[in-house]
């Protein structure tokens, strides 16, 4: 008896410190499971310079007239007729036109009215479609 | 002592355990390390819904190179958790982008249904601040919900 005494009093005389690792740990995977990060994605444009202006042959320029409905309108350099689609439609479009003229431009002009997703979906076709000479206007002579 | 075997039996018993106070102690310098490391945003989130877009990629930037410029469906503009009428975005954004050492990636959070008028006062205002690099935020579209629209 005096035995188990002796070892009784042995295992009461600490504090357990064996479960504050867990502790520790579900602390730590709490602050990490909780922690957002904010989406940082999106899509690149890059703006022109303050007073940079480049002549371009209106060959080179393909116009995207985006209308308030979404519908683009699409005109070729001075050519008056005017072709109607679908902002989805213009990947394969550009993929088409850009074949045939390397130097080619896209003129994405938007009216003010008009949503910005609507640019958005303009602009996330012509980035499918490689697109990288992109120029961003608001359609003034409306 | 002289109960149970002498000494001897209690050595064994202080090495039968791995210590295990220390483990704490590396845990607790895991938290903090994580803690001290996390990166957290200035600003809070405006309540606009997302563009979606199928071409969206990750900023190749670092967060605390990237501004955010929300504009909301009725074209009011919030930096840094401050509401700026549309003239002064430039005067804004050019102290920082200096500051940045021209680094400085811009994110403009429209809302999906702000009308362009206020998109393209922004880049104007963006343009006469110098910045080069903008990024239009958007959601991740899938594929199959593109072919679906």
């Amino acid at each position: 008896m005096a035995v188990i005494n002796q070892k009784k009093s042995k295992v009461s005389d600490e504090v357990p410190t064996a479960s504050m690792a867990d502790i520790a740990f579900l602390l730590l995977v709490f602050f990490l499971v909780t922690t957002v990060f904010p989406k940082d994605k999106g899509l690149e444009v890059v703006l022109p310079e303050q007073g940079e202006e480049i002549a371009v042959s209106q060959n080179n320029i393909l116009h995207l007239i985006i209308r308030t409905d979404g519908i683009v309108e699409v005109k070729r350099g001075e050519s008056t007729s005017i072709q109607q689609m679908r902002p989805d439609d213009i990947e394969a479009l550009w993929r088409n036109e850009v074949t045939a003229n390397p130097n080619l431009i896209a003129a994405v002009k938007t009216h003010p009215d008009a949503p910005h997703r609507f640019m958005i979906d303009v602009l996330d076709s012509l980035q499918l479609a490689g697109a990288e000479r992109i120029s961003l206007q608001m359609l003034e002579d409306i | 002592m002289s109960i149970r075997g002498g000494g001897l039996d209690r050595k064994s018993k202080a090495s039968s355990e791995i210590p295990n106070s220390s483990m704490a102690d590396i845990a607790f310098l895991l938290l903090i390390f994580f803690m001290v490391s996390t990166v957290f945003r200035n600003d809070k989130e405006r309540p606009i819904t997302w563009a979606a877009a199928a071409a969206t990629e990750k900023i190749d930037e670092k967060a605390k190179n990237i501004l955010n410029i929300w504009v909301e469906r009725d074209g009011s503009i919030w930096i840094n958790d401050m509401n700026y009428p549309m003239e002064e975005v430039s005067d804004v954004v050019a102290p920082l982008y200096a500051r940045s050492e021209r680094h400085l990636v811009i994110s403009i959070r429209g809302d999906r249904e702000t009308p362009y008028s206020f998109m393209d006062a922004i880049q104007k205002e963006l343009v006469s601040a110098g910045v080069v690099r903008v990024v239009f935020a958007t959601e991740l579209e899938r594929q199959m919900t593109r072919a679906r629209r």
